[in-house]
């Protein structure tokens, strides 16, 4: 033994020395076993660093650790990164209370959170609409009037709206005239001309109030249309129940309005689909020139995104000016006169004139948009408070709409700028049921009663939705002074816009989904499509899922579990991406090495027959010279393998530490805030030493058998 | 005396590509313990095939070779290295000492390979030999160091380090100056006598025939015959 260890020793001896004595082969070698040590160790924690800060990411905003469903459903669960292209077919859980309750005997189960993932495309406030209802209303407000005293007021509200729709007119007709200089005449419809022509003609306002409906009816027909200033714009909601929600996903917190009270309708938007989506774009923009100019130190002057920005604001002036009335257009003319020193008179160019901004007077700009310009403006075409009218076919087929206040918006801490993290809104899980086509309580019984009412007993689900929804959904009746919003979940179809006056029904209705409030049981005894689950252990994933199934056959549901990063769909797959992208790097960087390193042993083998000729000769058997090869790719691999793992190691140190910062939105998702603070895994080092020494075992594969070939005779050859 | 080499009608053909090249055409030699032989011959005549058979780092085509009573033909790759670890010392024409490795490691290192010493022991065995070879002070030094005579009493020193019964020589002074060579053959000369170690060994040179026992001439693969210095210098008509 003692003997052997000295073999050993001997060994490793003519192994150091030989590493030594042949210096730019151990070099490169090394070098190469350096650098990939440094690249398993740092890439592989840099991305472990990005899984389990992005698993945060993804369980703290929606998923939880794992996500229920029914398992009959055709299609698999993704509650994240799902684009426009429809809801995937899904089974319900019909009843939410039994499958907590079967969940909740699973041992690491802490909580579980009801849900239902749908969209709808919604048409938000198009101005000219609005400010014809709001003339509409005011005309007949004036016809309503019973004392001198309310005329006289409705007269002067009559005026004001007149005056501005007669600007949005002109806006128009400015348009028209600017469509003719670019475009060939004949693609625009003469009567379209015409009937703008007439909307701004004196005489027309003059004759207004002789037959005001006639004249409304005109302008919203033949005018509005051509105005359409108003985007379609996508919500991903999930309906759930809001109490469990916030108690299970504790980075929520609403940042404007208030959460949305136990048991009653309501939509909380997320803060960043509110910004991004919902604000008026001039003002958006602003916004984002602040950010990169302040926060990620570009300038207007280099960077394109910004200076498209800036053109993007000059150019789109529009968009501010149908908002301005007759009083706010004179009042934005002053202001901008003053702030510009110019003589300019027309409020369009003037504000062209404003938003060129460079980056010495940008700021200034942009605090006096804020302080002088924006409290005439709104700033969002949905305010908190207003009512969202969302339609939806439902999965019968049938128009549903439901109506949903606005409470406020939420953000999840740390992911504030995350697009992924802020695409998805909140509803109740009753409006979310009804929208996607289940009974509630409330709908079964407004059933009943119409069932009792027909005398009919024969009215089956699905007739009983058609009579009780179809009829709904085309005389959808309208708010005043909370605007509604109209969504519908079909892309493409246009939103009935009509019949904007407020009915009794329409007041009614808005009365009812802000003081009608369901009993508890009502969202918990209802039809679900998901749930999330909290554990206690994360760590315990895999066999919580296990048990969660198990459990689910014993009490009779076809329960599936899904773990975070399944139900995060593509972005969950994303990791995986990145994963394999590093290892297929890595694999072709060592299949570089493993080349390289062979062909360096392969010479260097051969440099060496003669010497291992003559130890063949003095009676070294193949294995001791198998041994010391092995020992010399080994030492090789161990010594740089570890210095580029320990320099790996120091860098995810030194930089989790400081932490990357995250760039753009979607690494503030997978960074779950703004800076990754990378950490060390210590599987990492050992899959460093894995991988280094299995590359070294490789490459000396070729020249170890060269080696082995050598003959003791080859010692006495001379060479040539 | 007892034959420690015993070859028998060995015949050793060489194939290159489909030519068959006889190196040696069926030789019988007996070497007993304790000899002194050099084996002459003119270049290509079959010398250094005929110590590969003896060293056992090749077998014979034919005939047979025994080495320690050991036929040659009979052993594994395996047996005959262990044969050459236990039983022969090799000294080579350019001294093939270990680069990377001091004097002292060169000389331990059959040692280190047999594993029946420790390092006390070795050291000692080392030491010793180092003495005799009259490098003591050169243990530490490597190889390139020295000079050629200094190398191959290094090689010399490593080839009975392990006390073998049989050295092999092939032109041990092919690549010294002739008074060099002489003291190489002069102190091969003395291990002999005083170690009692068989040594065969190779040479063109008179004067390296000189110190010999007895003289084995070959020519094109023949033995042709063994006979003492003087006779073998008397026939080329060169002083012995
Ligand atoms: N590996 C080999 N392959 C083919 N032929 C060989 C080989 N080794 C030796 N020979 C041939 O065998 C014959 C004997 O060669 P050997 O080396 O034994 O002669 P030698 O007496 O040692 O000559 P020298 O004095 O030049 O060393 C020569 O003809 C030689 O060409
Ligand atoms: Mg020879």
């Amino acid at each position: 033994m003692r003997a052997w260890l000295a073999t050993l020793g001997v060994v490793a001896q003519i192994a150091f020395r030989n590493l030594f004595a042949s210096r730019l082969k151990t070099i490169i070698v090394g070098g190469i076993i350096f650098f990939g040590g440094l690249l398993v160790v740092a890439g592989n924690s840099l991305l472990d660093s990005v899984v389990a800060s992005m698993s945060r990411s993804v369980i703290g905003s929606v998923a939880g650790h794992i996500q229920v469903y029914n398992a009959k459903s055709k299609d698999t669960l993704e509650v994240m990164g799902r684009m426009m292209m429809g809801d995937p077919d899904l089974s319900q859980l019909d009843d939410f209370a039994k499958v907590r309750a079967s969940l909740l005997k699973v041992e690491n189960v802490k909580s579980v959170v009801p849900m239902g993932i749908s969209g709808a495309l919604v048409t938000s406030g198009n101005t000219i609409d609005l400010a014809l209802e709001k003339l509409r209303n005011a005309v007949n407000a004036r016809r309503d009037a019973k004392t001198d005293g309310e005329r006289a007021q409705a007269e002067l509200q009559v005026a004001s709206e007149k005056g501005h729709v007669r600007q949005i007119v002109s806006v128009l007709q400015g348009d028209l005239k600017n469509a003719k200089a670019v475009l060939d005449e004949r693609t625009i419809d003469p009567a379209d001309g015409a009937a703008v022509n007439r909307a701004a003609s004196d005489a027309f306002w003059q004759d207004f109030d002789k037959e005001p409906f006639e004249a409304l009816e005109f302008l919203e027909n033949r005018i509005a249309s051509q105005a359409a200033d108003a985007d379609l714009l996508f919500l991903n909601y999930i309906g759930t129940d809001f109490q469990a929600f916030q108690k299970s996903f504790d980075r929520m917190k609403i940042v404007e309005g208030t959460m949305v009270p136990a048991g009653k309708r309501g939509f909380l938007f997320a803060k960043h689909v509110y910004e991004e989506q919902l604000k008026l774009k001039a003002a958006r923009r602003l916004d984002q020139i602040k950010e990169g100019t302040e926060n990620e130190g570009e300038t207007i002057a280099t960077d394109p995104d910004l200076k498209r920005m800036v053109r993007e604001n000059v150019s789109q002036v529009r968009e501010i000016l149908l908002q301005l009335d007759a009083a706010k257009t004179v009042d934005f003319r002053a202001k901008l006169q003053r702030e510009l020193a110019s003589q300019e008179t027309d409020v369009g160019k003037l504000l062209a004139a404003f938003f060129q901004t460079d980056d010495h007077n940008f700021r200034g700009r942009h605090d006096f948009f804020y302080k002088e310009l924006a409290p005439s403006l709104e700033l969002y075409r949905v305010r908190i408070g207003d009512v969202l009218t969302i339609k939806a076919f439902t999965r019968s087929g049938y128009v549903q709409s439901v109506n949903v206040p606005v409470y406020g918006t939420f953000e999840f801490q740390g992911l504030e700028k995350s697009t992924l993290a802020g695409a998805l809104n909140l509803m109740d899980m009753v409006s979310f049921r009804e929208l996607y086509g289940f009974m509630s309580g409330e709908k079964l019984a407004e059933i009943q009663a119409l069932q009792k009412a027909a005398g009919a007993h024969d009215v089956s689900r699905e007739n009983a939705e058609a009579e009780l929804f179809g009829s709904k959904a085309t005389d959808a009746p309208a708010a005043k002074a909370p605007r509604r919003i109209e969504a519908t979940t079909t892309p493409g179809v246009a939103p009935v816009m009509h019949d904007l006056g407020e009915s009794l029904g329409g007041k009614l209705q808005r009365e009812e989904a802000r003081s009608r409030v369901f009993p508890s049981d009502e969202v918990e005894r209802g039809v679900v499509l998901n749930a999330a689950v909290i554990l206690k252990n994360p760590k315990k994933i895999k066999e919580t899922i296990v048990a969660i199934e198990a459990q689910g056959k014993q009490d009779g549901l076809t329960l599936k579990a899904i773990d975070w990063q399944a139900a995060a769909g593509l972005i969950g797959q994303f990791v995986n991406v990145i994963r394999i992208v590093l290892y297929v790097a890595i694999l072709i960087i060592f299949l570089i090495a493993l080349v390289i390193i062979n062909n360096a042993l392969v010479m260097a083998t051969l440099e060496r027959v003669k010497e291992i000729g003559t130890l063949r000769a003095i009676g070294a058997q193949r294995r001791f010279i198998l041994a010391m090869l092995v020992v010399e790719s080994i030492v090789v691999g161990f010594i740089f393998g570890g210095l580029g793992a320990g320099l790996g190691v120091l860098l995810v140190t030194v930089v989790g530490k400081i932490g990357i910062p995250a760039k753009s939105d979607v690494w503030f998702f997978f960074f779950s805030g703004p800076r990754l603070y990378p950490f060390i895994g210590t599987s990492n080092i050992v899959a460093a030493f894995a991988i280094v020494l299995l590359v070294s075992a490789f490459s000396s594969f070729y020249p170890a058998w060269i080696a082995m070939r050598v003959t003791p005779r080859q010692a006495m050859q001379e060479e040539e | 005396m007892k034959a420690i080499v015993s070859v028998r009608e060995a015949v050793k053909n060489y194939i290159l590509g489909n030519v068959v090249v006889p190196a040696l055409r069926g030789v019988t030699l007996d070497v007993v313990e304790g000899d002194f032989l050099a084996i002459a011959g003119p270049s290509g005549s079959g010398k250094t095939t005929l110590l590969n058979l003896i060293g056992c780092v090749d077998t014979p085509t034919s005939g047979t070779v025994e080495v320690a009573g050991k036929d040659t033909r009979q052993l594994s790759e395996r047996e005959l290295t262990d044969l050459r670890l236990h039983t022969i010392g090799f000294i080579f024409q350019s001294f093939n000492l270990v680069s990377v490795l001091t004097v002292f490691q060169n000389i331990e290192l059959p040692l280190l390979l047999q594993r029946k010493l420790n390092g006390p022991e070795r050291a000692q065995r080392v030491a010793a030999l180092l003495e005799r070879v009259g490098l003591r002070e050169y243990g530490a030094h490597r190889p390139s160091e020295l000079s050629g005579g200094q190398r191959q009493r290094v090689a010399i020193a490593r080839a009975l380090v392990t006390r073998p019964q049989l050295v092999l020589a092939d032109e041990p002074t092919a690549n010294l100056d002739s008074v060099t060579g002489a003291h190489i053959l002069d102190l091969m000369r003395e291990l002999n006598r005083t170690e009692k170690t068989t040594f065969i060994f190779s040479t063109h040179d008179q004067s390296v025939m000189a110190h010999a026992n007895a003289v084995v001439r070959l020519a094109d693969g023949k033995l042709v015959d063994r006979v003492t210095p003087a006779q073998a210098a008397a026939e080329t008509g060169l002083p012995a």
